[in-house]
């Protein structure tokens, strides 16, 4: 009698998997993954890899300040110049040059007005700047404004501001970085370069070999922000 | 009895070949080895961020002498500026979240999430107001930041970020505030147009990290010579 149960028991699995062969090879076709995580992964892996690079040389250039801010009073004040010079250029307080674009922005003439409300906006410039930065800009200004981590671009009445100072058309941004990413970046196909000139504006942009950035004109004052220590380990 | 043994049996198969024919295909095997990949270079990256963070604490440490302490002054500044050390103080914190519209058949969903431009048009209010610190998430905000969409998340520092987005600005609390409920100003138009929602505390103190990554320009050099 068991014997029985057992051999029906038998047959039974065998027949579950069977079933089961078939139902899965008619169910056959379908993708397993959406084809662009491995490309999504690979981008990812590239930018962590120059993460650490960037990291690695700031680690070593710390050892070395260190080692030399522990010889004495001269060598910690030297060191202490040389933190205050390079946080100078970071914090946009001088002026820089290097390899660029140069792009301009002006409502196009002559041709049918779109009406008003696409003329030449804060927003746009936003944008562009924006664009600007996502292709790694390493500084910018807007007609001789340096950009800076505070710098508002705004419409007040019919003029834009930018680090509150008026300026007017044509907008000259200049930003500095690799020329072709850069450009391509605002140039590509569908991008916002193409949207903007389907608006009805002028926008032109030039790769440059060397642009000259000028440093925020304005004082730092921090009324309100205090740098906090970090406990040393 | 017979029942039993055959749903098993079906479960069994389910369960296998499920998994072997999920293991073996090429694309997830890409997958599983360019995810370790991503988590070991992550791990790496954490690691560094950790040790660069500790070498400027020594180093702030070791140039601590009386008398230097004007210079350090001036140093705090432009590192303030600069984006390399935490900040504290009064602002106001700005949590954005996706909108709650009920959309209408057709309708474009994309049109009623928060775009990169929402971001920046709330920091360049906060800006116009006079905030001297911004962070998105933690992510300091630098001259050289950006704010991308990328799919449904957002792209800052290169770091990507999902809502909901939480913007921080130390300045004066209440004129923060004040710019962004302007009528007919930014949060007027994300929240009653798009949807969005929108929430504003003032805050008496609040802290925004440093930047944690490395700041070394490649193309951009001071250029002292005079004009």
């Amino acid at each position: 009698m068991l014997q029985r149960y057992f051999s029906i028991a038998l047959v039974g699995l065998i027949l579950g998997l069977l079933l089961v062969l078939l139902f899965r090879t008619t169910n056959q076709g379908e993708p397993t993954v959406p084809g662009d995580r491995a490309h999504e992964l690979t981008v990812e892996l590239k930018s962590l890899t120059q993460e650490r690079a960037g990291l690695e040389a700031e680690a070593r250039d710390l050892e070395q300040k260190l080692a030399r801010a522990r010889l004495g009073y001269v060598q910690a004040e030297e060191t202490i110049r040389t933190q205050i010079e390079e946080a100078t250029v970071l914090a946009g307080m001088t002026r820089v040059a290097g390899p660029g674009v140069r792009v301009t922005l002006m409502s196009r003439t002559g041709a049918t007005p779109p009406g008003a409300i696409f003329a030449i906006r804060d927003e746009d410039l936003l944008k562009l700047v924006n664009e600007l930065r996502a292709a790694k800009a390493e500084a910018l200004s807007i007609n001789g404004q340096r950009l800076t981590a505070t710098s508002a671009i705004r419409l007040a009445g019919a003029h834009i501001n930018v680090n509150l100072q008026r300026i007017t058309p044509p907008y000259e941004i200049l930003a500095i970085g690799d020329p072709v990413s850069l450009r391509n970046s605002l140039e590509i196909k569908g991008g916002l370069v193409e949207t903007l000139r389907d608006w009805g504006m002028e926008v032109t942009v030039e790769t440059e070999n060397r642009v000259i950035i000028p440093a925020y004109k304005r004082p730092l004052v921090y009324e309100y922000a205090k740098p906090v220590l970090e406990a040393s380990p | 009895m017979l029942v039993v043994a055959l749903f098993l049996g079906l479960m069994i198969a389910v369960q296998f070949r499920a998994y072997r024919e999920i293991q073996q295909t090429v694309p997830i095997q890409r997958v599983q080895r360019l995810m370790a990949e991503v988590e070991a270079a992550r791990k790496e990256r954490d690691l560094l961020q950790e040790r660069v963070a500790g070498l400027r604490a020594e180093l702030d440490a070791a140039t601590a002498q009386t008398g230097l302490q004007p210079l350090k002054k001036k140093l705090d500044r432009y590192q303030i500026g600069a984006g390399i050390v935490v900040v504290s103080g009064p602002g106001v914190e700005v949590i954005l979240e996706d909108s709650n519209v009920a959309l209408q058949p057709g309708q474009n969903p994309n049109l009623y999430v928060i775009h990169d431009e929402d971001i920046l048009r709330v920091l360049n209010e906060l800006r116009v107001a006079g905030a001297e610190v911004l962070a998105i998430n933690d992510e300091r905000v630098l001259a050289n930041t950006e704010v991308r969409c990328i799919g449904p998340s957002i792209l800052v520092n290169n770091k990507r970020l999902a809502a909901p987005f939480r913007i921080t600005a130390i300045g004066d609390p209440d004129n923060l505030e004040s710019a962004l409920r302007m009528r007919g100003g930014v949060v007027d138009t994300l929240q009653q147009y798009w949807g969005i929602q929108v929430s504003i505390k003032k805050m008496d103190q609040l802290t925004i990290p440093a930047f944690k990554g490395s700041q070394k320009y490649a193309y951009a050099h001071p250029y002292l010579e005079e004009e």
